[in-house]
């Protein structure tokens, strides 16, 4: 039975800008996959690592006044790695602990790198995997990209819309915890003037996450776009990041052993060129101003340019190549 | 000829156009009334036009237009292209095509593999051409396909629909992408759900839904931001008897009454002589006919087309004895050449002489099925 059935009706309102059209693709894929209750509960359970990185900031901004704090980053600052990301910041650990507030910003990126390395970064990958794979592939299988592209939308502006909803969850996995834990060590803080010896942070935190978003987005989409299978796409996708570590760890390793000198931690090389998450994980380590201060290593950037030239490429080639009658 | 006579109110929203009281002294016999803050005298189209100082919008800046004032030129085609080429690889699928439609329902027939569906994706913009211009509802083609497409409603041949949404979102989102604010999607996606016959499933999701309800759906979702032309590829498919029934007089209805320009892509010769005005035949790429389908089916020698219930020989015989001219057309068919007086007169005599009781007579008409297999034929 129809709700109201008064036949057929002209439509004669004002229509909406048809530059922003491809927001209505994201918005709807964003609604879709949100509706999923597993989403939901994952997107949860993956905020915990920023629960934790917002503890340390407390304790961090508390141990300027209380010295009992101080055994906590102490133990942050005991691991190989925070003291080899100290030595190549310039950084003394045991200055740290002596005079927290001088410290503070290097204490603050490297906590917010470590989150973005290791607990969003893994985060990033598994939840990119069980979503992505399905944006442009179910399209694909349904021939909905028709239904699309029959519209005023180009296939450059469909590929747009979809990419915009892994940056949405990108978005929520990084930046938005990063700019909260920031936001809430400004309200932590007993110094006031925290906010002038900070403020470059959001800004690092928001750079990170593009170097995060736009090459990943770029392979899962180039990725969603072969297949009209989203399980090939979601395969193809971990086996990616599998691989690449796998390759980086055994290479970087054989080059370690033939050279007879350890590879210190987060320093560059070559081989990080096989891994996305290492070459991700080093760019974002120089975002953040984790670096040696030696010189900018050059090649990590032109392998996020080409990966999410070719990425973007490759999806809007299968989209526009599947109108062929 | 301009429909400048049209009632305006037919694209204005109700009480948007208010007339204004009439002074006790006025003699003018049209009434004044007002759009907004605008004044003109009487409801015609033409009024208001004059007002607004324009005449036929070429190609609106503006998107507040109603988009049935592209269809006010009844005789401008709503669609006109030349020398249209496109190719795959080697192979020439469209050759040079020039073509006209005009305002009205327009079959597109053809063979597999005549370039139908190349033609109709061409001026949707979907494939671009190798070489070729024209104009659709005054857009320059192809180098204004986007905003041709905000025009058009499609409904594709193939089965297509957008996985994991609901049919009423699914409506609402193809709104949303031609234009439609997000509330006014929702609430025209529901009219048109209505009108298009889709009861309580446009809340199920379109991946459960039968090949006849997705037709329908796929019908709404072309019509929902309320083109004033619609391009149907093979509509009928997939529809029971009575609903295929019901879609043909949607289409006849928005033609006749909401006066939309339908293209329709068929090979249903039933379905084109039930709502077509015009027919264009496609073959190998090129246009092989296009006529209106009135005149095809005029014979070019008149007569008139009976069926008789039994004794078809019989009934020969005796038209022969007659000196009437005829060839059979079935075992029970025939069709008789002349429609003079003397003839039909012979033809009940005949009838009553070889006890072959006449069941059907009428002026004989060329069968679309004739006209389309001798233009495939014909080089």
């Amino acid at each position: 039975m129809p709700l109201l059935d008064v036949g057929y009706r002209t439509w004669t309102g004002e229509r909406t800008y048809a530059s922003t059209r491809w927001l209505v693709v994201a918005s709807t894929g964003i609604r879709l996959i949100w509706r999923g209750t597993w989403l939901k509960r994952l997107m949860v359970v993956l905020l915990i690592p920023s629960a934790v990185a917002l503890f340390f900031f407390g304790v961090f901004e508390q141990s300027a006044e209380d010295p009992n704090y101080s055994n906590i980053i102490r133990s942050v600052f005991a691991a190989r790695e925070a003291r080899a990301t100290a030595a190549r910041a310039g950084v003394n650990i045991n200055e740290i602990l002596l005079n927290p507030t001088e410290s503070r910003h290097f204490v603050w990126s490297y906590l917010l790198f470590f989150l973005f390395r290791y607990p969003q970064a893994f985060s990033m990958i598994l939840v990119i995997g069980l979503i992505a794979p399905r944006l442009i592939s179910f399209d694909l299988r349904s021939r909905g990209y028709l239904l699309y592209l029959s519209r005023p939308l180009t296939p450059a502006e469909y590929v747009l819309g979809k990419a915009c909803v892994i940056f949405f969850l990108l978005a929520m996995i990084a930046a938005v915890p990063a700019l909260l834990i920031y936001i809430a060590g400004l309200f932590l803080s007993p110094n006031p003037w925290v906010l002038f010896s900070t403020w470059d942070i959001p800004l690092r935190v928001l750079i990170a996450t593009c170097i995060l978003a736009i090459p990943t987005t770029a392979i899962a989409l180039a990725f969603s776009s072969l297949t009209q299978e989203s399980r090939y796409a979601g395969f193809a996708w971990f086996t990616l990041w599998v691989v690449g570590s796998v390759s980086y760890q055994s290479l970087a390793t054989a080059d370690q052993l033939s050279r007879r000198e350890p590879l210190r931690w987060g320093e560059y090389s070559h081989w990080m060129l096989f891994s996305p998450y290492e070459t991700l994980g080093y760019l974002q380590q120089e975002v953040f101003g984790l670096t040696a201060k030696v010189g900018m290593q050059w090649a990590p950037w032109c392998w996020i340019l080409l990966v999410s030239v070719i990425g973007y490429s490759l999806a809007y080639w299968r989209v526009a190549r599947m109108l062929r009658v | 000829m301009l429909l400048a006579c049209c009632d305006i109110r037919r694209f204005l929203a109700p009480g948007q156009l208010k007339p204004i009281p009439r002074h006790p002294l006025q003699t003018s016999r049209g009434g004044q009334y007002r759009i907004g803050t605008k004044k003109f005298f009487g409801d015609k189209i033409s009024s208001v036009l004059a007002k607004y100082n324009r005449i036929v919008p070429r190609a609106p800046q503006t998107h507040s237009l109603p988009t049935d004032l592209f269809i006010l030129n009844r005789s401008e085609p709503v669609l006109e292209v030349h020398d249209v080429v496109k190719r795959y690889g080697k192979r020439d699928v469209l050759k040079g095509l020039s073509l006209a439609i005009p305002p009205g329902v327009t079959g597109l027939l053809g063979p597999n593999g005549s370039g139908k569906s190349t033609l109709i994706k061409s001026i949707l913009g979907l494939l671009r051409i190798n070489s070729g211009h024209g104009r659709v509802l005054s857009y320059n083609w192809p180098s204004q396909c986007k905003a041709i497409r905000e025009q058009i409603g499609y409904l594709p041949e193939d089965d297509c629909y957008l996985h994991g949404l609901q049919g009423i979102e699914s409506i609402q989102m193809m709104a949303r992408l031609s234009g439609l604010p997000r509330t006014e999607a929702l609430r025209r996606a529901h009219e048109v759900a209505d009108f298009c016959d889709i009861d309580q499933e446009r809340y199920r999701n379109v991946e459960t839904y039968s090949t006849g309800m997705r037709q329908k759906l796929k019908f709404a979702q072309a019509l929902v931001h309320d083109p004033p032309l619609i391009i149907l590829d093979e509509p009928t498919t997939g529809l029971d008897p009575s609903q295929r029934e019901s879609f043909l007089d949607r289409i006849r209805m928005l033609a006749v009454e909401k006066g939309k320009s339908l293209i329709v892509s068929t090979h249903i010769l039933h379905d084109v002589q039930r709502v077509c005005d015009h027919v264009v035949i496609l073959v190998g790429g090129e246009v092989r006919m296009t006529e209106s389908l009135e005149r095809l089916q005029q014979p070019i020698e008149p007569g008139l087309h009976l069926r008789v219930e039994e004794n078809l020989v019989g009934f020969e015989n005796s038209l022969r004895k007659r000196g009437i001219a005829f060839e059979r057309k079935s075992d029970r068919e025939l069709r008789v050449l002349g429609v003079g007086a003397d003839q039909v007169r012979c033809l009940w005599q005949a009838s009553e002489e070889s006890a072959a009781p006449i069941q059907h007579l009428d002026a004989a008409r060329n069968s679309l099925e004739d006209i389309f297999l001798t233009a495939i034929r014909s080089r």
